[in-house]
């Protein structure tokens, strides 16, 4: 008798090892479990055991019947749940209920970047109107009048004392007029050039620029700040250069250029050959605009930057053409 | 602007130092280079081949068989050209040189049975010239094998080279040689004049009278006679065409050739066609016209600076000359001007007449002033050793005060102050020396230095610091990383509408930005525009008024793509016209704001929901979503009998205290049709200013509630014009203060209910805060709620 229990465990372990879904399980259920199953006669069959032999002929049995019932549940509820059970309840497959987020456009996107990078450098943002007086966006800023620098910006005009600036520059000039140094700050916004509209340029773009003024602020920081900037943005294996050029607001005054993305600076269409890219511009503060704020530029000397978004986001997506910005097509904005 | 590497090698030696290695080096320190052209990689593979031995073609009568010697070995060559001849030195294309004109390459050939293995060119093959009547020959005493770029002269690299405003001095030959001087340390050599002039005394041959002496403060004439005027010699077209200029004639190109050797541009009049050989210097009449070299008629204005004789002006004073007095093939006897004008002067006149000419872009930058003279008596003496002129005696020197040279100390401290990097006195000398400063006294702090007048755009201290930073290099400064520690209080004035945007983003709206620039006629349907005095085109003629005819502008275009479910903002500054003229910031608002678009489809039929499109109730709920996000939505009230729109078909306002600072609705058929959209859109522009000026409590914790909310619903049969408010109002007044919130859920018309009536369904919610309250007191208050509606609006209960 013991050694038919053992048998049958034996038996039934490998069966259920067959198994592969409910259907052959419940015929397993019947041949061992029913009431006139394998194990239920086995029972039947203890009466006839000798007495003496019952208690452990009857453990032995009831060992087996709750090994083969655990077995079962267990591979019946593995089972149940593959086949899913559940399936006319939940089909996973169907397509959630939708709920949509929408975005900022990119450029912000950009912008929102680079202002958290220089609010950790510390700087503050500024921000000011966008049709300026000539005096805020020129005159003040040492543009001469009647030289050519003027000439640098094509300027959209309202009449001869008011026009939209060219640069968020006059923000600087705001800024210094209504506080004493140190002045450390980035204006971002809107500036606009009276130019024809075609893949490469805009009427308008976006700009931020950076002023930093206060005792002892040299060249060599403005350098530190920058590269700090661009290391923070752009990410490290770039190779940066700072080339003089000129700002009528800046004196000296540089050009930053980062190696080329494109050819990492072996020279290719994007770059002209050159290996480079320019950044932005920059320079420190020239003593006339410090005068013209009521400054004193023996005491204080300072830093100004500024980088156009535009040209920046175009660099860092590829965007093949600058009106794409501004023609809002849904599918361009959910790119982003 | 181009200049020619070759060209410059005339005035500072340049030997050893590569091309590549100027290109840098021109660049990091302030002469851009946007472009090389390197003109000797065009004639790879092109050497000086002499010619063996010609023999005629067996099978061909036009063509022979020639032996070319290239130096290193002798190849048959067939030719077609009749003048080709044993013993010439030749242009010789070998296998695998690209012709310049054409551009096809040479391979190995078969020409009527005989092997051809390379190619006899001529002049117009090479791209050199037009003439193609047979091939080139060149000077007997080149050696075959020499690169042909080299026996040609034509191993040249030219830059083409992006200079600032401010640098006029780099706008020729000899400027940009003198950068290069001071970058290498290399000395400069000028040519020198050596005038051979004959008895005739210029005096007697011309007169020169200066009326404007601000606009000409300086004007410098030499005269020339009896030249041949004809095409000028080999070297000088050369260095003309090398910068893309076309020689003209001897004595224009001379004048070219000065003014892109020296910067300083020089006129050339034909003097026999000047009225009693005289010129006059003076404004023009207001209205005159003149008739400028490229034939056009030009209208002068009084503040236009004129060259005149002694009847009729014959030249736009450093702007263009005249077609009455210029150089013609028939001249003889020319006076040449060599003058310092005003640059403020040229600028308004070249800007007036948007005439921008090689000289009018020097002038108005600033030529030196001090280098007239020297720029004329070349000028003569080459006109008499390339046109066989006589220089008459002396010069005519209108100068009455002499621009004299600024001085300027420099503080080797301030140097340091600047840069935040020590730049060693020697160094610093050295450089300044190098650019052709003057250094006229030191001490062991400072220099006292002298400006050359080919630099108008040193002035200061500050001036000099930069020029010796950029030569010794922006690099060779380290950069120093300073951590700013914030003693003042940061500010962020874009923090706010920052927020406005991530809660619209939050809400499944796409940021936009459009073009704030607009034609008149659509910038003018939302308000009073500002328009632009000189736009490039019609298209940004104005300012736009309100972000909404962007939007719709936005709209369209994605309707058109097949984009047709939208949810749009943008944030951005609007202009209006108060005054009818701007004198003052008073005299025009421009304020920034955030508008909303909505249109299409709020749901697309999906599985599980039908579709629906946007309406009104979704714009309102959307906003009062955004409004309560920013904690605006209980400070701000709706206003819905505002002043009719043009723009809207229905429209309501938002309002805080008394002021809109919202508006917007379901914008109008006739403005849709106007955009092309043939769908309902509607929009909404909120003033963020307004929205930010309203002073919020700060937020405080509020226990949260300990007792339970009791609810009870009711709905009632009411006339159909009743709006929801009026209901909400009346149970309100028939309530008590354990009311704390009415909402509607049900609405819904049917003939069952009688005409003109419709059933509202209202979820009451009380509750106490200090006390759970008793079933009999809600009772009490919601019946009496009840049958204050059912009295003072006729309503029916229906319960529920
Ligand atoms: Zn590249």
């Amino acid at each position: 008798m013991l050694q038919t229990i053992s048998e049958t465990n034996k038996n039934f372990s490998n069966e259920i090892s067959q198994v592969s879904d409910l259907k052959q399980l419940e015929n397993l259920r019947i041949k061992y479990l029913s009431r006139k199953g394998i194990i239920a006669t086995l029972f039947e069959d203890l009466k006839t055991v000798p007495k003496e032999d019952k208690p452990a002929v009857g453990k032995s049995l009831n060992e087996l019947r709750n090994s083969v019932q655990t077995q079962f549940d267990t591979l019946k509820e593995k089972l149940e749940a593959l086949s899913g059970n559940n399936k006319q309840a939940v089909d996973f497959t169907l397509p959630g209920r939708g709920k949509s987020v929408g975005s900022k456009h990119i450029l912000i996107q950009t912008l929102d970047e680079i202002k958290t990078i220089f609010r950790g450098l510390g700087f503050s943002i500024a921000e000011g109107p966008e049709l300026e007086s000539d005096y805020n966006n020129f005159s003040a800023l040492n543009f001469a009048p009647d030289h050519p620098a003027r000439d640098m910006q094509d300027t959209f005009f309202i009449n001869k004392d008011y026009l939209l600036r060219t640069h968020t520059s006059p923000v600087q000039i705001r800024v210094m007029q209504n506080q004493q140094p140190p002045v450390r700050a980035i204006m971002p916004g809107k500036v606009y050039r009276n130019e024809a509209i075609s893949a490469r340029s805009y009427c308008l773009f976006h700009q931020v620029e950076g002023l930093c003024v206060d005792k002892g602020v040299t060249f060599a920081e403005l350098k530190g700040t920058l590269v700090s900037f661009a290391r923070q943005f752009y990410g490290s294996g770039f190779k940066y250069r700072f080339r003089p050029s000129f700002f009528p607001f800046t004196e000296p005054s540089a050009e930053m250029d980062i190696t080329c993305f494109l050819c990492k600076g072996k020279g290719c269409r994007m770059c002209k050959q050159t290996g480079w890219l320019e950044i932005l511009g920059c320079g420190m503060v020239d003593p006339n605009v410090f005068k013209n704020v009521g400054y004193d530029s023996e005491k204080y000397t300072g830093y100004a930057f500024g980088m156009g978004i535009e040209r920046i986001a175009i660099l860092k997506y590829d965007i093949p053409d600058i009106r794409l910005y501004f023609e809002n097509d849904l599918r361009f904005l959910k790119q982003f | 602007m181009k200049i020619s590497l070759n060209w410059i090698k005339n005035y500072v030696d340049l030997s050893g130092i590569s091309s590549d290695d100027i290109t840098d080096k021109l660049t990091i320190s302030g002469l851009e280079v946007e472009d090389i052209e390197d003109k000797a990689k065009l004639f790879d593979n092109f050497v000086v081949g002499y010619v063996k031995e010609r023999k005629k073609h067996p099978n061909a009568d036009k063509l022979s068989v020639c032996i070319v010697s290239t130096g290193e070995e002798d190849l048959n060559v067939v030719c077609g050209a009749p003048n080709v001849a044993a013993g010439q030195k030749i242009a010789f294309a070998k296998i695998g040189a690209v012709v310049p004109n054409g551009g096809f390459k040479i391979t190995k050939a078969k020409l009527r049975g005989e092997v051809s293995m390379g190619m006899i060119c001529s002049a117009n093959e090479l791209g050199i010239s037009d003439d193609h009547s047979g091939i080139m020959v060149l000077d007997p005493s080149l050696p075959a094998g020499m690169p042909l770029a080299e026996a040609l002269g034509l191993n040249d690299v030219v830059f083409e080279l992006g200079i600032t405003p401010n640098r006029p001095d780099a706008l020729c030959h000899i400027g940009v040689a003198r950068d290069l001087a001071a970058i290498f340390g290399r000395k400069m050599t000028l040519p020198e004049v050596d005038l051979k002039e004959i008895e005739e005394d210029i005096n007697g041959a011309a007169s020169i009278e200066v009326e404007n002496t601000t606009g000409c403060p300086r004007y410098t004439a030499k005269v020339v006679k009896n030249v041949t005027v004809k095409e000028s010699p080999e070297w000088l077209k050369q260095r003309l065409v090398a910068i893309g200029l076309r020689p003209i004639n001897n004595i224009v190109d001379i004048t070219n050739f000065i003014l892109h050797e020296a910067g300083q541009p020089l006129h050339a009049f034909d003097l026999d066609m000047l009225k009693d050989h005289k010129i006059v210097v003076k404004n023009a009449m207001e209205g005159e016209s003149f008739v400028t070299l490229d034939s056009k008629e030009r209208k002068l204005s009084a503040a236009d600076l004129m060259i005149c004789d002694a009847a009729k002006p014959v030249a736009i004073a450093g702007v263009m000359g005249g077609e009455n007095s210029e150089v013609t093939p028939e001249t003889k006897n020319v006076l040449i001007e060599s003058a310092y004008f005003n640059p403020s002067s040229i600028r308004k006149t070249a800007k007036r007449l948007i005439l921008s000419t090689d000289a009018s872009y020097r002038f108005e930058r600033g030529t030196d002033p001090n280098n007239t003279l020297y720029a004329a008596s070349r000028a003569a003496q080459l006109m008499a050793e390339l046109g066989g002129g006589e220089v008459l005696k002396g010069t005519i020197d209108v100068y009455p005060q002499k621009i004299e040279p600024l001085k300027v100390n420099l503080r080797y401290a301030r140097i340091t102050t600047v840069m935040g990097f020590e730049i060693a006195e020697p160094d610093v000398k050295n450089i300044l020396l190098g650019l052709g400063f003057t250094i006229l006294s030191e001490n062991k702090d400072s220099l006292d230095v002298e400006v050359p007048t080919y630099r108008p755009d040193i002035e200061r201290e500050v001036d000099l610091i930069e020029e010796v930073a950029r030569i010794y290099g922006y690099d060779k400064i380290p950069p120093v990383e300073r951590i700013a520690i914030a003693l003042e209080e940061k500010t962020d004035q874009s923090a706010y509408q920052d927020k406005l945007r991530e809660t619209a983003n939050s809400l499944g709206f796409y940021e936009m930005i459009t073009n704030s620039l607009q034609p008149k006629e659509i910038a003018s349907i939302t308000g009073k525009t500002i328009d632009m005095l000189n736009p490039d085109s019609l298209d940004m003629a104005s300012l736009r008024t309100s972000l909404l005819p962007g939007a719709l502008i936005a709209v369209a275009k994605n309707l058109n793509v097949g984009q047709k479910d939208l949810m749009l903002f943008e944030v951005g500054h609007v202009f209006n016209k108060i005054a009818p003229e701007i004198k003052s910031f008073d005299d025009f608002s421009e304020e920034n704001k955030i508008g909303f678009i909505i249109t299409g489809k709020a749901q697309t039929t999906q599985w599980y929901e039908k579709e629906r499109a946007f309406d009104i109730y979704d714009l309102k709920g959307l906003l009062s979503a955004f409004l309560d996000k920013i904690g605006l939505d209980n400070e701000l009230k709706d206003l819905y009998t505002h002043v009719e729109n043009k723009n809207f078909d229905y429209t309501f306002a938002k309002l805080y205290k008394d002021t809109v600072v919202g508006f917007g609705g379901a914008v109008s058929k006739d403005v849709l049709k106007k955009f092309d959209i043939n769908q309902e859109v509607f929009a909404f522009e909120f003033n963020i200013e307004a929205l930010k000026s309203i002073q919020l409590e700060p937020k405080r914790f509020k226990e949260l509630l300990k007792y339970p909310k009791i609810v009870r619903d009711c709905a009632f049969i009411l006339d159909r014009q009743i709006t929801c408010e009026e209901v909400v109002n009346v149970i309100r007044k028939g309530s008590s203060a354990l009311l704390k919130k009415v909402e509607l859920f049900d609405i819904f018309e049917s003939g069952n209910l009688g005409n003109n009536k419709k059933s509202m369904a209202f979820s009451l919610e009380y509750f106490d805060e200090s006390r759970t309250l008793k079933d009999e007191e809600v009772e009490k208050d919601f019946n009496r709620a009840v049958e204050t509606v059912k009295k003072e609006l006729n309503a029916e209960f229906r319960g529920i």
